[in-house]
């Protein structure tokens, strides 16, 4: 066995001998032995870092997330807690803990760019981890913690000044982003020396069963087997499944996640309705038409813009337009051209839309604030010019703002606007459990994004019963996707666990 | 530690560093640092060196420390001093510092007919780290006795009882030691170590397995590829050093000490 010791003291000593050094103070004597004996580390198990932290007050599931990850994964894992159930205190503790036994020095956090002050913040003032965000000309020999974007982090010069130094700890916030192996991503995170290492995400599985396969893989290869064997055994169709238990309990070994009902804390439903929409005659001729596209020019031909288009109508004619329009410039022959003008004239000419109506009418029935999620951009606008034209007021969200002006619209949301209408990527890191109705105005093809999206306002901190409406109309491209969803959330089931509702009452009155 | 254990300690290391408590409530205090404390833990040398080579008049920091923030009423601002609080672990560091070596006599009352006779000892504390992909630390404390090489466990709890002063009262006179200092300290950390050797140590065994498995884990998933890439060799690195048993001991301080009470 290895002893290191060190011949500091002795040399010190040395100088009192010699009388080159005047000796100590008796009472700082024995007040440096008490220090050391009220912070000595008696056993290798249990939480040291709780009493460190008398300004937080961790929740009991995430003290058990912490030790678990320590004492039964050995310090490697992927925290998987739904959404809102804090991940980040449950980091926080773990790397607190290594920090105090002293077997991290130094520890990197990769995390989305919209995240980086979160994370900074909570590190320094819940866990008095002197953390940094890292910028361009910082020396990281200088710097035990450190919060980077991904993004950044898997560029060069960045890439190579990380991979010079020694980290002992590395924690990826919203690691779904490394569910695709053939990403630069992926290959950054895969040459990084892991030693200690946390995985945070709310949703391991997206798609299908692969990503949580190569997330796994990335921690610990080889815990799921070769790529070959976990491929023959889980069979070539992704979206199918024969081993799921004997699956589970090797993703438990490595994984912890705590659903809102095993938490101990009284959460506040969620109620989630499907709400099926028919088009107007009107609406339903275009739609059609749009279908008919692919038939009459090899403009539309393709899968990708037919679903694009097919979506946008289920959304605005705004949004149908743009994408719509640009593609008109592309037609050549004249009868791939007259359909296409009559088909705009058409959609123009609509007066109605009846998702809106729906929604407007929600939002009446509620009587509250909510948040409205769409895909485009353009019906982000329509909705907020449709809304206002009765009277409702609301601010636009998108993750494109900076903090500032994030945090803005969010103080506007909640003193003064009666909705927030965002977009996709607004989903992320913005917290409004002073709201309870979600609008779900077009549906992603993610059961995840869904989650996410309702996360933000069911999480901790949430007092009342939260209502989620998905909109869907019928006889349209959202009936496949509907589909497409409860397979999803089936695999995601099978291999991680349940889900709390996204769609699920839709299920029983299917 | 709770705050009041903070306030009173905090109370004490200024009041032993010379810096005098310009104020002290039940939650908060005041303090005037003295211009070695400013240079020990205000971390400005560079305002230090600019002063000494202008020959400006130093002005060392007073800093306002808030021990219960809780049961704080008045509007006072200060740092908010708490267990594991940056401000705490430096002091502790500097504590640590400045409190590293002694030189101690027993006192003794007047005598009627001899001196006393006080023999010299050598005390050390030791902190002793195991640490793998888990920590245990442990706190020994052993004496010497340099006249007669007896060694002693527990020695910082035997001087808890007594008067010690850092310099000989007159009714005594100190034996010389026949074991140099130096020379005890060796055969002190060679205690040290023959008593780690003889401890039980499991835990690194346990360790050892925990490596093997996760070594197998990763060599399956490598099984049969020719060219192994780079992050396999990575992988391993990693592995090694997150399961790497090693000790490390430290001295947490020690000195000299001149006795009259028996210990043994």
């Amino acid at each position: 066995m290895l002893i290191e010791k060190s011949s500091t003291w002795k040399e010190g000593f040395i100088e009192r001998l010699e009388e080159r050094e005047p000796w100590d103070n008796w009472t700082l004597y024995n007040m440096s032995y008490d220090v050391v004996k009220t912070n000595l580390i008696t056993d290798f198990t249990g939480l040291q870092s709780p009493k460190y932290l008398p300004n937080l007050t961790p929740l009991r599931h995430q003290l058990e997330v912490a030790e678990t990850v320590i004492e039964r994964m050995n310090g490697k894992a992927i925290l998987a807690d739904e959404v809102g159930l804090g991940k980040t205190i449950e980091a926080g503790l773990i790397l607190k803990e290594y920090l105090i036994r002293g077997l991290v020095k130094k520890a990197l956090i990769l995390a989305p760019a919209s995240l980086i002050n979160q994370w900074i913040d909570e590190l320094n003032n819940k866990f008095y981890i002197p953390a940094i965000p890292y910028k361009k000309n910082y020396n990281l020999d200088n710097y035990s913690v450190v919060v980077m974007s991904m993004d950044t982090a898997k560029k060069s010069p960045h890439k190579e000044v990380i991979y010079a130094q020694d980290y002992d700890m590395i924690i990826i916030d919203e690691a779904h982003k490394l569910k695709n192996h053939k990403t630069k991503n992926y290959e950054f995170v895969q040459s990084l020396k892991k030693k200690f290492c946390l995985l945070l995400t709310a949703t391991p599985i997206q798609n299908d069963v692969f990503e949580l396969f190569y997330l796994i893989s990335l921690l610990k290869p080889g815990h799921l087997g070769s790529y070959e064997t976990f491929q023959s055994s889980f069979s070539a169709n992704k979206l199918t499944w024969e081993h799921d238990d004997y699956l589970k309990e090797l993703v438990n070994q490595v994984m912890v996640r705590n659903r809102r009902q095993d938490t101990g804390i009284e959460w506040t439903q969620r109620r989630v309705q499907t709400i099926p929409i028919q088009f107007t005659k009107e609406e339903k001729e275009v739609y059609e038409m749009i279908e008919g596209l692919k038939n009459v020019s090899s403009v539309f031909s393709s899968a990708f813009s037919m679903i694009t288009l097919q979506k946008e109508m289920c959304s605005s004619k705004e949004a149908t337009y743009l994408t719509l329009n640009k593609m008109r410039q592309e037609c050549v022959d004249s009868e791939e051209i007259d359909y296409v003008e009559t088909l705009i004239q058409k959609l123009m000419a609509l007066e109605v839309n009846t998702k809106a109506e729906k929604a407007y009418e929600l939002i009446s029935k509620a009587n509250d604030k909510v948040i409205i999620f769409t895909e485009y951009r353009a019906s982000q606008a329509y909705l907020q010019w449709y809304l206002g034209s009765k009277g409702i007021t609301s601010v636009l969200f998108n993750g494109k703002f900076k903090k500032s002006k994030r945090d803005w619209m969010k103080q506007l949301f909640k003193e003064q606007a009666q909705v927030l209408i965002a977009t996709e990527s607004g989903g992320e890191g913005i917290n409004l459990q002073f709201c309870h109705h979600v609008i779900n105005y077009d549906l992603p093809w993610n059961p995840m994004k869904l989650e996410q999206r309702i996360g933000r306002v069911h999480r901790l901190g949430q007092e009342h019963d939260v209502h989620i409406y998905n909109l869907a109309i019928e006889g349209t491209i959202e009936d496949h996707i509907l589909d497409l969803l409860h397979a999803k959330i089936d695999v995601f089931e099978k291999a991680v666990g349940n889900l709390d509702d996204i769609l699920s009452t839709l299920k029983e009155s299917m | 530690m709770y705050p009041q254990q903070i306030h009173s300690y905090l109370h004490k290391f200024f009041n032993e560093n010379n810096c005098q408590i310009v104020k002290n409530h039940d939650h908060y205090m005041t303090v005037q640092l003295t211009i070695e404390m400013d240079k020990k833990i205000m971390n400005r040398p560079y305002y230090w060196k600019y002063l000494e080579n202008t020959n400006g008049v130093p002005n060392p920091a007073q800093l306002t420390f808030i021990t219960d923030q809780n049961k704080l009423v008045e509007n006072i601002k200060g740092e908010v001093v708490h267990f594991g609080s940056p401000r705490l672990n430096q002091l502790f560091r500097a504590t640590k510092d400045l409190g590293a070596f002694v030189h101690m006599y027993e006192q003794v009352d007047h005598q009627p007919q001899n001196k006393a006779i006080l023999t010299p000892w050598l005390g050390v504390n030791y902190k002793v780290s195991y640490y793998s992909d888990q920590t245990k630390e442990m706190l020994y404390s052993l004496g010497m006795n340099l006249i007669t090489g007896h060694l002693v466990d527990g020695f910082q709890e035997r001087l808890n009882n007594l008067n010690l002063e850092s310099s000989m009262s007159e009714y005594a006179f100190d034996l010389t030691a026949i074991i140099k200092p130096l020379r005890a300290l060796e055969r002190l950390d060679l205690a040290i170590e023959n008593n780690i050797n003889a401890d039980n140590h499991s835990w690194a065994e346990d360790a050892k397995k925990r490596w093997q498995k996760d070594r197998e884990v990763l060599e399956h998933f490598y099984e049969g590829v020719e060219d192994k890439p780079e992050c396999y060799e990575m992988e391993k690195r990693a592995l090694d050093e997150q399961y790497e048993s090693r000790i490390t001991i430290e001295i947490v301080n020690g000195g000299l000490f001149y006795l009259k009470t028996l210990i043994n």
